[in-house]
């Protein structure tokens, strides 16, 4: 059973329709999201994640509307990430991950043991233990991003969804986020969206999207999906398959 | 926790308590004749001391507190550090409470009844100012239909602090005798706190200081941003209003004592921040022992330096939280 | 019969020393009763009319401290000033230990004074009939209520004085009397305005207005009052203010400015009101 799913899903921001009609059921294991720039990636994350209320369809979450969940219970179902770093002040790292325990916790319960112990495994599997103790004002853009990745980890929640996880991240550290991902796919749901192609086409699933729907979805394999993938992109791109992988790469030739 | 950072915290607790402790014992012995000590065992000591210097002191240190924990509250709320606690418009409506308050004489019969006119000056400065605060924020709320979200409540408390203020001066236009005392009202001053003051004080610092603390939570999650705090499952617009409550409370009882005093909101967040950056838990409650802090110290200069003339403490706070700005200004501008 | 007179005397030193230890009981412009048990000592004014008034009955050597703007007559200048009516200072007026203090209304310092066990006593002086009432009031206090009847006895043969001073062509002219260049003018009820009536002068401001209206001054050029009066500071510039030029009063000079030390006494609702009338008299009589 899916533990998200779309349904029809319509969402207009400031007058102007962003999605057109998305249905969508969400498999366990690593799905990415791509597709051009403005087709409503981040809208779609963020209606599946509760922030934004449709026009009109539904957000089904372990197959109840969004609606019918409380707050809280929806939070410990579902960690989300923003895209951008609007986190701002003074709090260390290990204060930014320890909220990710809020869903949980809740505003009064200190943290516990087991807390401490689950904070201390998110950031051991986005190596930022070592620096736990500094300031986030004093971060690189990419140990931000690693730190905030902590906190939607320490949630411990079935479906993570999150907004361009490998903003800021050089490329071992790209490596090692996709390494987590895999690895928590095995057990969670896990979605991102990716504006990098290549990282991309690592995942388990990918759902095309272009003006508002989604064009195909489909494993990471499908020629289905790859040819949906070039053409959202106005065949700018190419799918290759190098080994085992696929990869896509400039199309300068034609 | 990290050693170092739990060592800074510790050191500026101890540091402002001791200050706080020293200016305490400062303001006993600082009067209409300058520092006289010997004051604390002369003749008159029970009334001079006893009656007006102990509970001046006291409650210049308690409004501080309850500036310093608005302005921490303000700052963590809007997630922006130029937020002082007089946005929401409490202190317009206790301005216009007090304009009304010292006006009602002289409007009395031409353009209020005499009735409206006596229960307006039987009131009492005091408890108008406090009630025209709440007013405002009130007002501000409403405005912005609740807390939903931030930008409308700050826009809606610049309209209501313009609205508001725009009254006062039609007040004070049609009754220019209030003038003087909004002017008054409008820079401060903590020449007038009796123990009564004292008492009332103390409870609205027993009351908002721990309830602030118990949802400091909250404003840490924010610092994430809102969408994010909201995916951490908390109740934003509900929280917001509890926050924005204790602002109005807090500022409104302080106001309501003394005036309109400048910066100490503003300032005290910041001090705290500079020497011990921390999470808003330790920021909320060590904003108010600098609050507190740094207006004793305002009031106990303000006694000292043109004695047996007083400064007005809104004066003093105004110099140094303004020097602070620009001094942080220039240092900013030079990284 | 030796013994008759005997006890006449002794009856009437004990009726006199009953009244002179008589406390004094009298009711403010709040309402509120003050009970003394004897006439105060040690008075501090917080209001420079009222220390006028006090020194003009008599009080002036119980008075132990003043507001920062009392300085008439020179007797008060040495004491000791205690900030404004808005901002005195608590603690040096509690120090100065004063058996009551004046004031005038809504004052925070009144509600302080008040709790701290200091009697306060609110006098206003708005109108003319205040000043007369105030003067009593102020007798009373001092325990030597016979004395207000000849202060105002004096003020009201001053005012007849200044008004026989007033050449008769000048009667009925109608003034405007600046009080603030807002502009602020004075009202036939205020007492500024009731000094104007009884030099024989009329006003521009119609009553309904209140003692001291904020106009616009549209309102003043279209009245074409046929004399300026005020601080000198302020009719000085008024032939610079748009429009003001062509007032026939400025035209033809029939201006009255005041210096700083003459446009207080006129502004001042105490003893010197007659005072005030003789000066404005001086003026006008000095008009062409």
């Amino acid at each position: 059973m899916s533990a998200l799913a779309c349904a029809d899903v319509h969402v207009a921001l400031g007058g102007t329709p962003v999605l057109k009609g998305v249905t969508l059921a969400l498999q366990p294991g690593w799905t990415v999201i791509v597709g051009p720039n403005g087709v409503g990636k981040s809208t779609l994350l963020r209606v599946m994640a509760g922030l934004l209320a449709p026009a009109s369809g539904t957000v089904l979450l372990q197959g109840r509307p969004l609606s019918a969940w409380s707050a809280r219970e929806r939070a410990r179902q579902l960690a989300w990430l923003a895209q951008q770093g609007e986190a701002r002040g003074e709090l260390t790292v290990r204060d930014i991950v320890h909220l990710g325990r809020l869903p949980q916790l809740g505003l009064f319960t200190p943290p516990g043991p087991q807390d401490e112990a689950i904070v201390d495994a998110a950031m051991a599997a986005t190596e930022c233990s070592a620096w736990q103790h500094r300031h986030l004002h004093a971060l690189s853009g990419g140990e931000r991003q690693r730190a905030l990745i902590a906190r939607a980890l320490a949630v411990q929640a079935p479906v993570l969804l999150l907004d361009e996880p490998t903003t800021h991240l050089d490329p071992p550290h790209q490596v090692a986020l996709v390494r987590l991902f895999q690895r928590l796919a095995r057990t969670q749901t896990v979605v991102s969206v990716l504006h990098d192609l290549p990282l991309a086409l690592q995942a388990d699933r990918l759902v095309v999207m272009k003006d508002g729907r989604v064009e195909a979805e489909g494993a990471h394999d499908d020629p289905a999906v790859h040819a949906a993938l070039e053409s959202v992109f106005d065949h700018a791109v190419r799918v290759e398959r190098v080994g085992k992988r696929f990869l896509t790469i400039p199309n300068l030739d034609s | 926790m990290n050693g170092h950072a739990r060592l800074l915290r510790r050191r500026l607790v101890v540091t402002l308590a001791v200050l706080a402790l020293a200016l305490v014992v400062a303001g006993l012995a600082a009067g209409s004749e300058g520092w006289s000590p010997a004051s604390l065992w002369g003749p008159d000591a029970p009334l001079i001391v006893g009656q007006i210097r102990a509970p001046r002191t006291l409650g210049a240190w308690l409004v501080g507190a309850l500036l310093g924990l608005a302005g921490a509250v303000a700052q963590g709320l809007f997630r922006n550090p130029l937020a002082d606690p007089y946005l929401l418009g409490a202190a317009s409506g206790a301005t216009l409470a007090v304009v009304l308050g010292l006006a009602a004489q002289a409007m009395a019969g031409h353009y209020i009844s005499l009735a409206t006119a006596s229960l307006l000056s039987s009131a009492g400065l005091v408890l108008g100012a406090f009630l025209g605060a709440l007013g405002g924020v009130l007002l501000t709320l409403l405005l912005s239909r609740g807390a939903q979200h931030t930008t409308r409540l700050l826009l809606a408390g610049v309209v209501v602090g313009v609205v508001l203020g725009a009254a006062s001066d039609l007040v004070t236009n049609v009754a220019p005798d209030a003038l003087r005392g909004k002017q008054w009202f409008m820079l401060g001053s903590t020449s007038f706190l009796g123990w009564q003051s004292v008492l009332l004080l103390g409870a609205g610092v027993l009351v908002c200081v721990p309830l602030a603390w118990r949802l400091a939570r909250a404003l840490d999650a924010l610092t994430l941003g809102t969408d994010s705090a909201l995916s951490l499952g908390l109740a934003l617009p509900r929280l917001r209003l509890v926050l924005v409550v204790v602002l109005a409370l807090a500022t409104g009882l302080a106001v309501a004592q003394s005036g309109l005093i400048a910066f100490v909101g503003l300032v005290a967040p910041h001090l705290v921040r500079r020497f011990a950056p921390s999470a808003q838990g330790y920021l909320l409650v060590v904003s108010a022992l600098m609050g507190g802090t740094l207006l004793l110290a305002a009031d106990v200069l303000a006694r000292l330096l043109i004695a047996p003339q007083e400064l007005p403490v809104g004066v003093l706070t105004a110099l140094l939280g303004g020097g602070y700005l620009l001094w942080l200004l220039h240092r900013r501008g030079i990284e | 019969m030796r013994i008759t007179r005997w006890l006449v005397s002794l009856l009437l030193a004990l009726a006199a020393f009953q009244a002179a230890a008589a406390g004094v009981s009298l009711k403010d412009d709040r309402g509120r009763t003050l009970q003394l048990a004897a006439p105060p000592q040690r008075v501090v004014s917080l209001l420079p009319s009222l220390t006028e008034s006090l020194c003009a009955l008599g009080g002036c050597p119980r008075l132990v401290g003043t507001d920062r703007y009392s300085n008439s007559p020179p007797e008060v200048v040495a004491l000791p000033k205690l900030g404004g009516i808005d901002d005195a200072q608590v603690e040096r007026i509690v120090a100065l230990k004063p058996d009551v203090v004046l004031a005038a209304t809504s004052a925070r310092i009144i509600e302080r004074l008040e709790s701290l066990g200091v009697k306060v006593i609110v006098v206003e002086s708005k109108t003319h009939a205040d000043v007369q009432r105030s003067l009593n009031t102020l007798a009373q206090l001092l325990g030597t209520p016979e004395r207000a009847a000849p202060v105002w006895e004096r003020i009201q043969r001053e005012m007849g004085e200044a008004a026989a001073r007033v050449p008769p062509q000048l009667r009925g002219q109608r003034v405007y009397f600046e009080v603030d260049a807002s502009p602020y003018a004075a009202g036939p009820g205020s007492f500024i305005g009731e000094t104007l009536v009884r030099l024989g002068l009329a006003n521009i401001v119609a009553p309904e207005l209140g003692p001291f209206p904020k106009l616009n001054p549209e309102y003043v050029l279209r009245a074409q009052p046929d004399i300026l009066v005020g601080a000198q500071r302020n009719v000085g510039e008024m032939p610079g203010r748009p429009g003001w030029s062509a007032l026939r009063a400025v035209q033809r000079q029939r201006i009255c400015g005041f210096d700083p030390a003459h446009y207080e006494v006129l502004i001042r609702p105490g003893p010197r009101m007659g005072e005030a009338a003789l000066q404005l008299a001086d003026c006008l009589a000095a008009l062409r």
